[in-house]
């Protein structure tokens, strides 16, 4: 039985329209992450499963019922806010406790539970203390520990790291999956960080302006974005995109753009009566070429080096565009130096050059 | 951070602030300290720090039965008009904050003009309803007409105060399994504590130091301090400027008074007791 099933559901203020048709079913025990850039309404379908938001049309059912009419009390959700939104008047204790004191819960059973609750976080020294006495990690602790001791169904996550200070997001991204591992909880997580839905989502659900763009785990959408949208917001450095006028030459497909002309087998591909299209490659999959590489060459001068540590990402002019390629930081050209990278056809991905929809063919994906 | 230096910039401000601390103060002090000093003490043309203290002003003033009722009154009618106006009032506050309608601009709007009008012109349609009513110069009169301005003031400080508590707070709350009552006692009142302290207290000085409305609604009965500590500088050219200085003291001590419980009051029951 699926957790959380939305179908049809659409979302709209007045006469603007956050969501549109939006269906969706997120099975047990699974991590799914809502992923997309600002506004593009993954916080307000959050909202809307955890009942702080009216579901405009269609329905939403978590558990197998039907929750668009129930109060966010009575839908079995626990969520955790950005701004971890504690109870300041409250210890931490009351805070974690506020909860189940609402379910008539009796006070040696809640003192019990808050404290194996508080031992899993480490919060037990600051049991007695004021939420404002607490560092921005441990206040996100606590609104973990607040939503952990129902023991929901379903926790709801709302971009719970972006306050956080970059070495605490990972130290916390990784608490999380751990929490995820030993709880099993079906779990929807709301962030615009990819790097945070890469590492802890069972399935990515990537949205734009309201719709769909693709779900799918981290890697399907990773190594087969669905369309120029998807391919370009996932993955950094950026995927590389160069306009191509797709003909054939001998056997294989011709794919003429940015002074260079690059041939492929497009077995992956359903190019026929497609003229024109976008190549995307991204830059980890551009190779420093040898003297003996002939074919699929990008070349140009090196104008812009970031070093990365291990790797370096060198950006280049190739016929006015401008492509990346990250190599070995001991491949590193030096600045100015003229630059020619190569690649396999099997790292390319082809887009068509109007509706942006990826050319693989379905089958294969 | 810089090292806390003295600068002359430092001690120009400091003296400006001390100066305009000292004007605040000090007719505070003297008017104290007049009230225990006998006429020919405050009327001499060298003002004395050194005298005689004499308990004389206070007592006259204790023990006069018109003073004594003008605070009974006072103490009542602004009492309950501010008890009304917490009880209705923060209510109304919150739900305007919090569940804003079509009308919640115009119910800010109307309150806020209650306070624009001059005084005379909402006492003097007053005056006439009440006596109309029959109920003229009675304190019920007096506390539903001071509650008027203690609604209308405690709504106006109180919504920006609902507005200022952070929303995810109280939607933490519903996800918690609380409803609309629930959250608003357990959570937005005692977060906005502070401000709502600061608008009951303003209130009670605002109905407390009234005096317009309390002059034209009432004649004998009902009559505030305020009233009465006007009258007695009417008695004749000699003016008994101990005694004056006696009810000022006196007029001035409840809303300390009132400011000082209500702050406590307030910081003990929103203190989480230790479970």
């Amino acid at each position: 039985m699926s957790a959380i099933v939305c179908s049809h559901v659409d979302k709209s203020y007045g006469a603007t329209t956050v969501i549109r048709d939006l269906n969706l079913s997120i099975e047990e025990h699974e991590f799914v992450v809502f992923l997309g850039p600002s506004g593009c309404g993954k916080s307000t379908l959050l909202r809307m499963l955890a009942g702080l938001e009216d579901i405009s049309g269609g329905e939403v059912s978590i558990g197998g019922r039907v929750v668009n009419d129930l109060e966010p009390g009575e839908r079995g959700i626990a969520m955790v806010f950005q701004n971890y939104a504690l109870y300041p008047h409250m210890t931490i204790f009351d805070n974690i406790a506020f909860g189940l004191k609402r379910q008539k819960v009796p006070v040696a059973e809640i003192k019990k539970r808050v404290e194996a609750v508080a031992k899993t976080l480490g919060l037990e020294p600051y049991l007695a203390r004021k939420p404002t006495e607490l560092s921005g990690g441990q206040q996100q602790r606590v609104a973990i520990a607040r939503a952990m001791i129902k023991t929901p169904k379903v926790f709801l996550f709302d971009e719970p790291l972006s306050n956080l200070d970059a070495k605490l997001r990972n130290h916390m991204r990784v608490e999380i999956a751990r929490l995820h591992q030993s709880l099993k909880t079906t779990t929807v997580y709301v962030t615009h960080d990819q790097l945070e839905a890469m590492t802890l989502a069972d399935r990515i659900v990537l949205l734009r302006d309201g719709v769909i763009e693709q779900i799918g785990s981290p890697a399907e959408i990773y190594r087969r974005p669905g369309n120029l949208f998807v391919a370009g917001f996932i993955g950094t450095p950026n995927m590389n995109f160069i306009d191509v006028a797709v003909g054939r030459k001998d056997d294989r497909w011709a794919l003429t753009g940015a002074g260079a002309t690059f041939l492929i087998d497009g077995s992956d591909f359903d190019l026929r009566g497609v003229h024109r299209a976008v190549l995307g490659i991204r830059p980890p999959d551009l190779k420093t070429a040898g003297g003996g590489d002939s074919t699929n060459l990008l070349q140009g001068t090196a104008d812009l080096i970031e070093f990365h540590g291990n790797d370096a990402l060198v950006t280049f002019a190739c016929s006015g565009k401008e492509v990346s390629a990250l190599v070995p930081a001991r491949e590193c050209p030096v600045l100015r130096a003229p630059v020619r990278y190569t690649f396999e056809q099997e790292s390319v991905h082809l887009f068509d050059a109007t509706t942006g929809a990826s050319l693989r063919r379905q089958e294969k994906a | 951070m810089r090292p806390y230096r003295t600068t002359p910039g430092r001690i120009i401000g400091k003296t400006i602030l001390a100066f305009a601390g000292f004007m605040a103060v000090f007719p505070l002090a003297w008017t104290a300290l007049n009230s225990l000093k006998n006429n020919v003490d405050i009327i001499t043309r060298v003002p004395r720090l050194v005298f005689t203290p004499t308990l004389d002003n206070i007592n006259y003033i204790i023990g006069r039965d018109s003073v004594m009722t003008g605070l009974y009154n006072s103490i009542i009618a602004c009492g309950f008009a501010v008890l009304i106006g917490v009880v209705l009032g923060l209510p109304a506050a919150y739900a305007v904050a919090r569940y804003p309608n079509r009308w919640a601009g115009d119910i800010q709007f109307f309150v806020l003009s209650l306070r624009f009008l001059p005084p005379v012109a909402v006492a003097i349609p007053l005056m006439v309803i009440w006596l109309q009513i029959g109920l003229y110069d009675t304190l019920p009169a007096l506390i539903v007409t001071y509650s008027l301005l203690t609604i209308s003031v405690i709504m106006w400080l109180a919504i920006p105060a609902f507005q200022a508590v952070p929303k995810e707070i109280e939607e933490a709350a519903f996800v918690d399994g609380y409803g609309a009552y629930s959250v608003f006692w357990r959570i937005a009142l005692p977060v906005a504590a502070r401000s709502l302290i600061g608008a009951v207290a303003f209130s009670f000085v605002l109905v407390w130091n009234e005096f317009l409305i309390a002059l034209m609604l009432s004649s004998s009965n009902a009559k505030t301090l305020p009233i009465v500590a006007s009258e007695l500088s009417q008695q004749g050219m000699n003016v008994p400027w101990g005694i004056l200085n006696a009810s000022v003291v006196l007029l001035s001590l409840p809303p300390l008074l009132f400011l000082g419980v209500l702050s406590g009051f307030l910081n003990s029951v929103f203190r989480q007791k230790k479970t």
